[in-house]
């Protein structure tokens, strides 16, 4: 009896536990991440009085609709060239991304050459070493492709391809070679064994790859403030920089503006959220 | 239909010499068995007349065309493999006909010779399903469709079955023996396993250590085999085989004789030995005998044997059916 009465309390907290570290991390993740978004949210709305108080306080006069034209046609419509830009960066660089790293990644696993040595030698130090920027302007001015849309592309994926072809080679590792061979036998030749077998099977890296990668060269400041100078080029992080002096006295602007900012990447991190998750966790092939 | 021909064909990987100069040909409609111990090179070799493999040294020719440096499509072979390699990513029909799709046959005909291939298999209510939701059977089954609607002269399995079990790897074992007789096509099969061996082959071919031991029938190498490799690698409970002094005694470097040549009789013969185990299967009963003069020696006997451990019984070999090797 009091073997089990002393048992008993014990028990208890440790079925409480996981609702209090839930409610815990629930709470300080609200602080740390909602609470700033509602704020922006908050001032992109008000008016530009309110707005300057920079407070929780209720808005006396809601002018969203107001503030986001306002933003939008900024400077003979920046912010839409803005867009623009960086939707044509994004895409073409995460496209090519994918393809070339995943080939890159396909060669280096399957292939046994002694290039491989060196070859991974490179990605590594692509991965290790910082690149330098005034050398990487000389090389993009000896080529014409400082200040160009393409050059900017090329610059993206050379920095992202390190990481997508070491996340591309160990996935197909998982691939078992006899699947290539079927495929060989059947009659592809080898783009077709890549194309058509070994490329559909990579789509849970894939998937996580198109997330992080166009977040990430969405979300990109310093790169494009490098490489990419002059008004017809300028992205959709740089019209925050641009706007910032101006919008000083108008914080309603100044939000609406951090706003448009966000919204992409978040609608792309929704709308791929579980895609991401059951990439992670899935094998290449079962069974 | 096709002859498969190989001459002086040897493989190395670096410089360890894996395949060894083997010569053989497996005549047109033939279903040959490579057996052989793990590692000995079967799947090497295989793998080398599917074009897989770059052949070190030799030829190998199939219809009589030289294909030594073709490659693996134009060889006119088609490939099933242990892991069934089935393209996860697509349906049974589309696994079946994608060497058909590569080829840009039109999409009917495709699906003509594919209904055509899943019917011979009993795959036609499965057509639509992605290979995990099948099981292992189906699994080898769509592995096989794909290798039939090729319509290879040479079929080529490396080791199909072994990862089905007992009751299924039979069923299939018949199935593939089946095919066989209906496409009369060249099969060249790589098992370890020597019933598969025994029961599906016209030529057995045992290899060991990169070399071809011996080739023949299944009855030619059950009843005379050339070494003592081949004669206990065959049959089971395998074959008694002794050397050392209990060989020199009957004047021969090896001597060997089946547990099912052992004659056994509780008061005459020409060795005595103590009864240690006795395994009843049903029909037979596989006696463990402690011989003084050899060792242990194995006898198979009917079931109804009333044996029991501990017995003292003579044991005699069946005339004409005794080993002797290098003697
Ligand atoms: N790519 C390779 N590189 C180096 N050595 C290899 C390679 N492939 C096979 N070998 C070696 O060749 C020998 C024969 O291999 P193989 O796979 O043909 O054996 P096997 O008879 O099929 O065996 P198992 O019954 O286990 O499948 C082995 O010793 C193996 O280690
Ligand atoms: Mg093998």
């Amino acid at each position: 009896m009091t073997a089990m009465s002393a048992r008993r309390p014990r028990r208890r907290p440790t079925k409480w536990r996981p609702i209090v570290t839930g409610a815990l991390a629930m709470a300080v993740a609200f602080v740390v991440f909602v609470v700033p978004f509602l704020f922006i949210a908050l001032q992109a709305v008000k008016n530009r009085r309110d707005a300057s108080r920079l407070n929780f306080a209720w808005p006396s006069e809601w002018q969203a609709w107001q503030n986001f034209r306002d933003v939008i046609s900024e400077r003979n419509y920046m912010l839409l060239l803005a867009y623009f830009n960086s939707t044509v960066i994004t895409v073409g660089a995460v496209a090519l991304l994918i393809v070339l790293a995943a080939m890159v990644g396909y060669v280096l696993q399957r292939r046994r050459s002694r290039l491989n040595g060196i070859v991974m030698a490179l990605v590594l130090a692509g991965l290790m070493i910082p690149p330098a920027v005034v050398p990487t302007i000389w090389v993009l001015q000896g080529l014409g492709l400082f200040k160009t849309i393409h050059g900017m592309i090329l610059i993206q994926v050379a920095y992202g391809l390190s990481f997508s072809v070491l996340l591309y080679r160990a996935f197909i590792a998982t691939i078992p070679k006899e699947l290539d061979e079927a495929a060989i036998i059947d009659g592809a030749k080898p783009l077709q064994v890549f194309f058509r077998v070994i490329l559909p099977l990579l789509r849970p890296v894939t998937v996580t790859l198109i997330v992080v990668q166009s977040i990430a060269i969405f979300n990109d400041f310093t790169n494009p403030l490098y490489y990419l100078p002059g008004r017809e080029n300028v992205t959709v992080q740089l019209t925050l920089y641009n706007f910032q002096s101006q919008f000083s006295s108008q914080m309603n602007l100044l939000f609406m503006n951090v706003l448009l900012v966000t919204i992409p990447p978040l609608i792309v991190f929704i709308f791929f959220n579980r895609q991401i998750v059951a990439g992670m966790t899935a094998g290449a092939v079962k069974g | 239909m096709a002859e498969v021909q190989l001459r002086g064909v040897s493989k190395s990987f670096g410089g360890l010499e894996v395949i060894k100069g083997i010569d053989l040909t497996v005549a047109s409609g033939e279903f040959c068995v490579f057996v052989g111990p793990s590692g000995c090179g079967k799947s090497t070799l295989l793998r080398m007349i599917a074009g897989l493999e770059e052949v070190t040294d030799g030829e190998i020719r199939i219809g009589g065309r030289d294909v030594t440096d073709a490659e693996p499509s134009a060889r006119g072979i088609a490939m099933v493999f242990q892991n069934y390699a089935l393209y996860p990513h697509l349906t049974v029909a589309q696994n079946i006909g994608f060497g058909l799709s590569l080829a840009r046959m039109p999409k009917a005909e495709i699906e003509a010779k594919v209904r055509a291939a899943a019917d011979t298999l009993q795959l036609t209510h499965l057509l639509d399903r992605k290979p995990k939701a099948l099981s292992g059977g189906q699994r080898q089954r769509v592995a096989i469709g794909r290798a039939i609607v090729r319509d290879p002269k040479v079929f080529l399995f490396d080791e199909p079955l072994s990862n089905l079990d007992a009751s299924l790897r039979a069923e299939m074992r018949l199935e593939i023996a089946d095919l066989h007789g209906r496409l009369d096509a060249t099969m060249i099969y790589v098992t370890h396993d020597q019933v598969e061996a025994m029961t599906m082959a016209d030529q057995i071919v045992v290899l060991n250590g990169g070399r071809i031991e011996q080739a023949g029938t299944p009855m030619e190498l059950y009843r005379r085999p050339d070494t003592p490799f081949v004669a206990g690698f065959l049959g089971s409970p395998r074959m008694n085989l002794f050397n050392g002094d209990a060989a020199r005694a009957m004047g021969t470097g090896v001597y060997g004789i089946r547990p099912e040549h052992v004659l056994l009789s509780p008061d005459r013969g020409r060795w005595q030995g103590r009864v240690r185990h006795v395994e009843r299967l049903g029909a037979d009963a596989i006696i463990y005998l402690d011989v003084p003069q050899l060792g242990e020696l194995v006898a198979r006997t009917g079931g109804d044997t009333t044996l029991g451990p501990g017995a003292q019984v003579w044991a005699t070999p069946q005339d004409g059916a005794e080993h002797r090797f290098g003697g």
